[in-house]
């Protein structure tokens, strides 16, 4: 179904930022609810919407409660914001900064001791201040306020498949694994073929990170990537099982293309995980949205570009910062939006006539893709295409194609040893 | 003087190994090797010897009949300490002579159940570097560490009750038992005065009443069937039905199970005495009630999928009925259900054997049904464009294998353990004590 606003948010408390407070406040022993309130307002503090002295009596009691008389640091820090002028030019992000140096601590330990109040603050605080903390070189894992994403124009897509290539040879993925993916479909209601592009969606809320009984699949805080650590999945394959999209593909037998293919810095993260590339065998892998090119491993220009990106001659796919807007997911739709002037002679339209969804958005998965087109129906139906998998080189039945094969030559393999 | 005969009858199975134990012995370990040799493939050649495939463009499902045996084996390991914590907890004193062969079986199937999470997972080797670390931060999020958790602490409840209760008869029975194990019977019996008898009686007690709440509301009622409950991506999976139709399952399963390995021992050893037809009688109407429940819930989700359900549950629930494989699993257990029913009406129908091969069919009946629920769940996501929606599968040989090795498994268990500690419980002849007196007299 289209929805033609939900899309175009970039506000401060946006869902999936609440979302992500809750996360960190959950792993506190503290009030998740408290934090969260006191997080927005310390934004609003931040924003100079509420004065800092009354931010402090709001809260004051209720961090008695919560903390308890003898916490010095949270107190200490209270009095600060307590007495600092609106004027004054330094919020509660120094302040927080200056108690971690003070005390020769992270700020990941400084959120651990001063619980779910000084996380709330420390983190809203330096997001309301649109400050990277964490991209200083740290390699750190807290939010940067980046959000990448992506805005892929339907309309502009003409099923050359190129993206698949060109995702295929950056990760050195083995046969049949198509982390993009392209549909060529029919639909009741929708004219000739349409096409449908499928990389992982990267979604806020996702059902693959909330199942991993490892935590190897997980969200990486500082930009939201959905990423699989290959050195700690298990391979019990419970994230494939509970994506809605199907955006998953195991490594079943050896990789096609060996470790030696791949240099290190394609592999290793900022954070020195191994996330990057095609996995080992026995491991999940999907779409890491290049997460090697957004970390600098490639060169600074090719941040926030995606293999996929770069290989499409029609414009259809749009990678960048979702919180930017600036950023090319939301320069295009914004311009695409603009091309499409509705009749404004009639009373209630929009101003214009563009269509936009999320994929499967009752799901409530919250993706960071947003489509621009048409959502494909319930009765859509995949047809071959303009061109074909084979004509590129691709497998698309991995199963039948690959599997079936590889396992008995694995077999014939096994019993001679 | 009945007691004595009693107590020879019950150390029966301890006595020189007979040949077709011996014939056991190597079946049981010939199942396993069959096993093992397809499972060398597998850690050589990776997962890619199985039939499974991914789901989506694909073309298949990643779960497939490892995952089915796995709730197969959780389901067959519940019923046996159930129906042991019932005869505690109900004075269901009938039952007692199979209550401690109940609770092993519960010890061997749940090690199969954690085997076949073992030989699932594409890295074995990081089961334990990968979970414990993790367990923290991710047990109050993912549905499959709810299920490690609940596993281990349903295992080291089930053992810990077993320790208790056998150090009551091995005290008992010492002169009885073979001194070849005697370090093993000093390390048992630890400690042991015959003060702590009253006190383990209470302790027993309280560990029952666990494990009777413990298994239904949340083992087979609760963590297995929410992980595939809990995922709305797929639509023959999500829904609360799961919860009562897993239960129902699992004691059908677990009922069928105890009465095979009480047949088999009271064939082998004579014990016609020590586990009167009467046991099998009433067990058979219990597996009657829980196939008919089993049943009863698969009606439920075939009603509510095909009348006026939503796209993609009424097409799961469609594919379903037209899959002749289950019309299989249910014609089985309907039609032991069927005997049952008709036995209970002329008792003169009902003999063990003609039980014991509707157990059989009845356990056929549910591994069928359940690979059958993983592999059809994920076959109809509720994104159905792909075309390799949805795949085929097929268990490979090396999957299969491993069904023989399983119960190899379990044989093998029950052989070593008989060898070892008397498998019906002291108690059992005491209060059976009474009624061989009775018999004795009509014979």
């Amino acid at each position: 179904m289209p929805d033609e606003d939900k899309t175009d948010q970039t506000t401060s408390f946006s869902e999936d930022e609440t979302r992500r407070m809750e996360r960190v406040l959950d792993d506190t022993e503290y009030d998740t609810e408290l934090g969260v309130e006191m997080a927005k307002d310390a934004q609003r503090v931040a924003a100079g919407e509420l004065g800092e002295a009354e931010f402090y009596r709001q809260y004051h009691e209720d961090i008695l409660e919560e903390f308890g008389e003898d916490d010095r640091e949270l107190n200490g820090l209270l009095d600060d914001v307590g007495n600092v002028d609106a004027g004054d030019g330094e919020g509660v992000g120094d302040k927080l900064q200056a108690l971690a140096d003070e005390k020769d601590l992270s700020r990941r330990e400084v959120m651990k001791k001063g619980g779910a109040a000084v996380a709330a603050l420390s983190i809203f605080a330096s997001a309301g201040e649109n400050r990277a903390a964490s991209a200083e070189g740290e390699g750190g894992d807290e939010y940067d306020g980046t959000r990448w994403g992506m805005t892929i124009n339907l309309n502009n897509c003409d099923g050359c498949l190129a993206c698949m290539v060109a995702c295929d040879q950056e990760h050195k993925l083995s046969g049949g694994a198509n982390w993009m993916y392209v549909f060529t479909y029919e639909d009741d209601h929708q004219d000739d073929e349409n096409f449908l592009v499928r990389p992982c969606q990267h979604c806020t809320d996702s059902p693959c990170t909330k199942v991993c009984p490892v935590g190897a699949r997980h969200t990486r805080e500082q930009d939201g990537l959905v990423l699989t650590d290959y050195e700690i999945c298990i391979g019990c394959r419970y994230c494939e099982v509970s994506c809605p999209y199907g955006v998953n593909y195991f490594q079943w037998g050896e990789p096609d293309h060996p470790q030696s293919e791949i240099p290190e810095s394609q592999s290793q993260d900022e954070r020195g995980r191994w996330v990057g590339a095609r996995p080992p065998e026995g491991v999940m892998g999907k779409c890491t949205f290049c997460v090697d090119r957004q970390d600098g491993k490639m060169g600074d220009d090719k941040i926030g570009t995606t293999a996929c990106e770069e290989a499409c001659a029609m414009d259809a796919i749009h990678f960048g910062d979702l919180n930017d807007p600036e950023s090319a997911p939301n320069t295009h739709l914004e311009q695409y939006k603009d091309e499409q002037e509705n009749d404004m002679t009639f009373q209630n339209r929009k101003e214009h006539t563009v269509s936009t969804f999320q994929l499967m958005e009752e799901r409530g998965t919250d993706p960071n893709v947003r489509y621009v087109g048409n959502e494909p129906s319930q009765d859509a139906e995949q047809v071959e295409g303009p061109v074909s998998y084979e004509d590129v080189g691709l497998v698309d039945d991995r199963k039948e194609e690959v599997l079936d094969n590889g396992a008995m030559a694995n077999q014939e393999g096994g019993e001679e040893a | 003087m009945s007691t004595d005969v009693g107590r020879e009858t019950l150390t029966r199975p301890i006595q020189a190994p007979s040949k077709r134990y011996v014939g056991a012995l190597l079946a049981a370990l010939a199942g396993i090797g069959v096993w093992l040799f397809f499972y060398y493939q597998q850690l050589s050649n990776g997962l890619i010897v199985t039939n499974l495939a991914d789901w989506g463009s694909g073309g298949g499902v990643p779960w497939g009949l490892y995952i089915g045996a796995f709730i197969w084996w959780v389901g067959i390991a519940h019923g046996g300490i159930i129906l042991s914590a019932a005869v505690r907890l109900l004075g269901m004193d009938t039952y007692q002579p199979v209550a401690r062969m109940a609770e092993l079986l519960t010890i061997a199937a749940l090690t199969c159940a954690g085997l076949y999470i073992m030989i699932h997972v594409g890295r074995p080797d990081r089961l334990v570097t990968s979970v414990v670390p993790a367990w923290p931060t991710r047990v109050q999020w993912s549905p499959l560490m709810w299920d490690v958790t609940v596993i281990t602490a349903y295992f080291v409840l089930t053992a810990t009750y077993l320790l208790l209760t056998i150090r009551y008869d091995i005290h008992r029975l010492r002169d009885r038992l073979p001194d070849t194990f005697e370090p093993l019977y000093k390390a048992l019996m630890l400690g042991y005065s015959e003060k702590e008898d009253q006190v383990v009686e209470r302790m027993v007690w309280w560990l029952a009443f666990a494990i009777i709440i413990m298994a239904p509301l949340l083992l087979h009622g609760g963590v297995i069937p929410w992980l595939f409950a809990l995922l709305p991506s797929m639509a023959g999976w999500a829904g609360g039905v799961q919860g009562p139709s897993f239960l129902s399952i699992a004691l059908t399963s677990a009922v069928s199970g105890i009465i095979i390995i009480a047949a088999a021992f009271r064939y082998v050893y004579d014990w016609e005495e020590l586990i009167p037809d009467q046991v099998f009688y009433g067990l058979s109407k219990w597996l009657g009630f829980f196939a008919l429940l089993f049943l009863w819930l698969q009606l439920q989700q075939v009603m509510t999928g095909i009348f006026a359900a939503p796209t993609t549950l009424q097409h799961a629930t469609e594919v379903k009925l037209s899959t002749p494989v289950y019309w299989v699993a249910i014609g089985l257990v309907g039609l032991g259900l069927l005997y049952i029913f008709a036995s209970a009406l002329k008792a003169s129908l009902f003999s063990i054997p003609r039980i014991v091969a509707v157990s059989f069919l009845v356990l056929v009946g549910t591994l069928i049904e359940k690979t059958l629920f993983v592999v059809e769940g994920l076959q109809h996501a509720h994104f159905a464009l792909y075309d390799g929606v949805p795949g085929h599968y097929i268990p490979s040989p090396v999957e299969l294998s491993s069904i023989l090795g399983a119960v190899g498994i379990v044989v093998l268990f029950f052989l070593v353990v008989s060898k070892v500690i008397p498998v019906v419980e002291l108690h059992a002849i005491q209060d059976h004590h009474d009624d061989a007196e009775a018999t004795e007299v009509s014979d």
